[in-house]
């Protein structure tokens, strides 16, 4: 079931961010929206579960992506880690951490981005434009990336409690 | 036989005074205080008689006129719908005839794709298409559309294909000035814009040239377009002049694009 669940929301992200986000104006600059799902896993689902998910989107996103292959993988891979971290050391799951940790995941992600990007050739448009493109996906990032893994955490919790309870009503659990 | 006579009399007295009274309008006294008394009464009953009429009228005949009205706004929405469906037809019917008309006024053999999906990450520019390995597409393949140049295929799967396009920073297409048939390789930028490096300082290239392909990369046909001159940089130093170039595709706007099937092979293809 948690399987099922991360494969629907990871394909839903995906083809919410390749085919109707493009299309909205409003959302220009909006962050990538699987960096919340992916802090989502780090903060709240066992490191096993969560990396190979992790993997898996990272691999998805490298191939969707016009970017050197490796690149989503790299990011996810070490933003799980960093979110493994923070929570191993700071034992805080707490709205505020939320808040920040989604607005320094995208951060991180840009970051290696455009690191990727000047090693290859840089230009001074191209550091105008980033400079607002990171702000913009930042404060996008501060503002929705809590409800995200609000509404991620919330709905797996139910999934799973509609489950259990069907395993239950149908007896699996006594054979 | 004096009742008869008297009854006699008073009907031709009464149709004399009647023929009298009708050829002229006599008021008396009488009548005036008779309005004044009734009036009041017939006027608060006729207003009773119309509050009741509103009342049927804006209430409880409206129960029929609320569900006629239900009827309508399902009808509305329905020839709505309907009439946005046209449209998008009508739209859709003016860009496939554009897209036929350049794919006549074309030597090379090409193929229609559709746009299904757009790069996830805002630092680089690729798109989806719905043609692949099975229809004849192939690595390294340029895609243009009426307005010029899109890009070239990068990666292809059974039925879907990666285009990268020039606004891309990956990119490169080698081109020259319509007018001055100056050359140039015009690379993406970041922000939606391509420059045309390696274009000497010597040539006189102005704002609002338009820039083709020079069909010497191997990749993309001669002449078609690119884009149009909107900035030229000559630096106190160097040989080369920096010549910002928009080009003429709205790449947010891309729904339909051509795959040239027949491009002249280019090494890297083959040895992909």
């Amino acid at each position: 079931m948690t399987y099922c669940f991360y494969i629907c929301v990871c394909l839903c992200l995906v083809i919410f961010q390749t085919t109707i986000i493009p299309h909205i104006s409003l959302f220009n600059n909006v962050y990538d929206l699987l960096i919340p799902f992916i802090i989502y896993l780090g903060l709240f689902r066992p490191a096993r579960e969560g990396i190979l998910f992790t993997l898996v989107s990272g691999f998805l996103m490298d191939n969707l992506s016009g970017g050197p292959f490796g690149l989503y993988l790299t990011t996810y891979f070490w933003l799980f880690i960093v979110v493994k971290l923070v929570i191993k050391y700071l034992h805080a799951r707490n709205n505020i951490l939320l808040l920040l940790i989604v607005a320094a995941g995208v951060l991180m992600e840009n970051i290696i981005f455009i690191a990727s990007s000047t090693m290859a050739r840089s230009d001074s448009h191209f550091f105008a434009i980033t400079i607002k493109t990171v702000f913009f996906q930042i404060l996008w990032a501060g503002c929705t990336g809590f409800f995200f893994i609000t509404f991620f955490n919330h709905i797996h919790k139910k999934l799973e409690q509609w489950f259990n309870g069907l395993i239950r009503d149908w007896g699996i659990g006594d054979r | 036989m004096v009742i008869i006579f008297g009854a006699v009399a008073l009907i031709v007295v009464n149709i004399i005074i009647l023929s009298v009274n009708s050829s002229r309008y006599f008021s008396y006294g009488s009548g005036r205080s008779a309005i004044f008394f009734i009036a009041p009464f017939q006027k608060t009953v006729t207003q009773s008689v119309q509050f009741l009429k509103n009342i049927w009228g804006n209430y409880f005949f409206l129960v029929s006129v609320e569900k006629e009205n239900a009827d309508l706004k399902r009808t509305i929405s329905r020839a709505i719908d309907k009439n946005n469906k046209y449209r998008e037809i009508e739209i859709s019917n003016f860009r496939l005839r554009n897209l036929l008309d350049f794919r006549k006024t074309m030597t090379n053999q090409v193929l229609v794709a559709e746009v299904v999906g757009q790069d996830p990450s805002p630092w680089f520019k690729t798109i989806i298409i719905d043609k692949g390995k099975s229809d004849g597409v192939e690595k390294g393949l340029p895609v243009v559309v009426p307005e010029g140049i899109a890009g070239q295929i990068i990666d292809i799967s059974c039925n879907y294909s990666k285009v990268l396009l020039i606004i891309d920073r990956n990119s490169a297409v080698d081109a020259l000035v319509q007018r001055t048939r100056d050359r140039g390789l015009i690379k993406g930028q970041s922000d939606g814009r391509c420059l045309s490096k390696y274009v000497l300082r010597k040539h006189d290239i102005k704002v609002g040239d338009t820039v083709v392909s020079s069909g010497l990369d191997g990749l993309f046909p001669k002449g078609l377009r690119v884009g149009y001159v909107t900035e030229i940089v000559k630096r106190n130093s160097g040989i080369f002049q920096e010549v910002t170039v928009m080009p003429y595709v709205d790449f947010e706007k891309l729904e339909e694009v051509l795959v040239v099937l027949d491009s002249p092979k280019h090494d890297f293809v083959s040895e992909q």
